[in-house]
């Protein structure tokens, strides 16, 4: 019972900073110029209301809710794993070599060897981060920072040389569309492949995180590192496999970008992927479950902000604004709210 | 010789944005805050400066709007971070997105579109007095000084034993009557001056400019210059200055060798180098164990 309500709390005071960070951002839009309110309403209908809008919003949750589940197992074991955002690139580039190289090959033999390149990609740009922190106590939030602008560079010069669209014209670099035979869905974004894959990869967190051993040291790994030595276990070997996991995972995002919705690389795409998958993770306190409803939330804003120029005549930075200020306020603890909770508690 | 002092102003011109905001980093450091928000508060300084010249047609106007539109921003995280009990490297990353979000805004507001915005002048130069270096701005030349008065004030005087103090054991600073949390808001709030000294240099000390993002992940490398100094001033600045030479260098290596090393690999230059600091200073810091047990102690 207790349980429930200290959960319940949570959710409240989650919510709590949610409307905080909405409200400051209505007082910067309010400075700028902007109407607060009609941004509020035209994000809601954008995300929600209009006809399409749950499907887009999932077509932006799907990839985001892949890399929040593995930014939330780094995260759990005590690794402040940021650079999603890199290993999401690196997971596209070398999903898209092997798909290049590949290329004219049956599908059922390249739409798997992408998914691996895919996710090893990935894994590999987490490696080195969490081989510098395990050895020699190299702090990893500068690295994977770093990581992530290196990956951004690299993804201009993978785009704009060797896997260059040579009839592009735009003024952004990208790389050929894939032929319709490897995509897994149209630009739509949604199909049952991406979908299977999402609720695939969900039960199989859920299962790591919950029901296995790794799971449960992992989570004590991060509250307590000492302890986990003192029991045995090899902090080496958990920490060096949550950066794989969660390197892997945001890899395994990027190949689906690439094979689905957008069909392609370009340079700097999805600029904000990375990040928002850290904020969804934190949001849902790096609970699976959680990760999947607070990843349906910031899918809508992903895709709201799309139309925000549209219906609000406001820049698409807006929705980066709204998910800063949740980042800045997401892991705070009010006193004050705690004491309002419990008062509120009390006579039950 | 003309090329050496080509050099030479290239690398002041690039590291001295840098070093400010190290100064910044380390003042926070020192107090006990981890700064990921330095990016955030230096690209309000850099668009601020900037778009106050363009408004108010006035240097001393426009550096004023930035230090406190800066400083504001600093108390913020403060807030965030002391009086909610936040994570201070999240609610610092969440104040770099508002920084870089925000001025995108404030510049869309403004102009209606998100390009360049460009000033008519910028940071005043020093002038032909100083010979190949006179293109370079005032604060290239009060850099020094800047560095020699932070460690003075850190490692000299009775306020900065009590910042560290503040910083490395609270309790013991709380039992001879020093209020960490106050010292703490003194810290921030000065590093927002400095930052905003930072972002008006990187804006208008060399080019007149302010264009989305231009920060570039800066502030980050200024934070990792703050890791690598091991939080002294004077080691830190020299850090701030060796990422800006590596940048410089790789510039310099793609005029020497054009098109046979790509573009990107010598922009990313920088960023490896950061790595590399970073790196060795864990080495020297005790390695894993050492970080493990550090790492407890930012528990969130």
């Amino acid at each position: 019972m207790s349980g429930i309500s200290i959960r319940a709390g949570a959710v409240v005071r989650t919510l709590a900073f949610i409307v905080v960070a909405l409200a400051l951002c209505g007082i910067v839009f309010e400075l700028a110029g902007y109407s607060a309110l009609l941004m509020l309403e035209s994000v809601v209908e954008g995300a929600f209301l209009r006809t399409g809008g749950w499907a887009q919003s999932l077509r932006w949750a799907l990839p985001l809710f892949i890399t929040a589940t593995g930014v939330a197992i780094s995260f759990r074991c005590g690794f402040f794993n940021i650079g999603a955002q890199g290993q999401f690139y690196v997971g596209a580039i070398c999903a898209a070599f092997v798909a290049d190289v590949l290329g004219g090959a049956p599908a059922a033999l390249v739409l798997p060897m992408t998914f691996l390149a895919g996710m090893a990609g990935g894994a590999l740009w987490a490696l080195w981060p969490g081989y510098l922190r395990l050895r020699s106590g190299t702090d990893e939030v500068i690295t994977t920072l770093m990581g992530n602008f290196i990956a951004a560079l690299a993804l201009v010069y993978v785009t704009s040389g060797p896997l260059k669209d040579p009839s592009g014209t735009g003024q952004q670099a990208a790389s050929p569309l894939l032929p319709a035979v490897y995509r897994i869905s149209d630009s739509q974004g949604i199909s049952p492949a991406i979908i299977g894959i999402a609720a695939a990869v969900a039960l199989a967190m859920w299962v790591l995180v919950n029901r296995t051993p790794f799971g449960m040291l992992a989570s004590l790994a991060g509250r307590n590192p000492t302890m986990v030595r003192f029991q045995g276990a090899r902090l080496w070997t958990l920490g060096l496999s949550s950066f794989l996991i969660s390197g892997g995972l945001a890899g395994l995002a990027g190949t689906i970008e690439l094979l689905g919705p957008t069909g392609r690389i370009a340079s700097g795409f999805l600029p904000g992927h990375g990040f928002t998958a850290v904020l969804i993770a934190l949001v849902a306190n790096l609970s699976v479950l959680a990760t999947a409803v607070v990843s349906m939330f910031f899918g809508g804003l992903a895709s709201a902000a799309l139309y925000l120029p549209i219906l609000a005549g406001l820049p698409a930075a807006a929705i980066d604004i709204f998910n800063a200020s949740v980042a800045l306020f997401i892991t705070a603890k009010s006193g004050l709210l705690d004491r309002l909770l419990r008062a509120a508690r009390l006579p039950t | 010789m003309t090329e050496f002092h080509e050099f030479m102003v290239a690398i002041l011109r690039s590291g001295t944005p840098l070093v400010y905001v190290t100064m910044a980093g380390v003042i926070a450091q020192r107090a006990g805050v981890w700064h990921l928000g330095l990016e955030g508060v230096m690209i309000v300084g850099a668009c601020a400066t900037i778009l106050g010249i363009v408004l108010t047609g006035s240097f001393a106007a426009a550096i004023v709007i930035a230090c406190v539109l800066c400083v504001a921003a600093s108390v913020l995280l403060w807030f965030v971070i002391e009086k909610l009990g936040a994570n201070p490297i999240i609610a610092g990353l969440g104040l770099t997105g508002l920084g870089i979000g925000g001025t995108a805004l404030a510049v869309q507001a403004l102009f209606g579109s998100l390009a360049a915005v460009t000033a008519p002048f910028g940071v005043p130069r020093l002038g032909a007095a100083f010979g190949p270096y006179g293109a370079l701005s005032i604060f290239v030349l009060m850099m020094p000084f800047v560095v020699w008065g932070m460690w003075v004030l850190l490692c000299r005087t009775r306020f900065g034993l009590r910042l560290a103090a503040a910083g490395e054991h609270p309790l013991a600073a709380r039992s001879v009557g020093t209020d960490p949390a106050r010292v703490r808001l003194i810290a921030l709030a000065a590093g927002g001056v400095l930052c905003a000294i930072g972002g008006a240099e990187l804006a208008a000390g060399g080019l007149t400019i302010f264009a989305q993002n231009m920060t570039a992940g800066r502030g980050f490398m200024s934070f990792a210059a703050v890791i690598f100094g091991a939080g002294h001033p004077i080691a830190a600045a020299f850090a701030a200055m060796f990422f800006s030479l590596v940048g410089v260098a790789g510039i310099r290596l793609q005029l020497l060798f054009g098109a046979s090393i790509p573009h990107d690999v010598l922009l990313s230059l920088p960023y490896l180098a950061t790595i590399l600091g970073v790196w060795i200073s864990g080495r020297m810091r005790g390695g894993a164990k050492a970080a493990t047990e550090a790492s407890e102690l930012r528990d969130y």
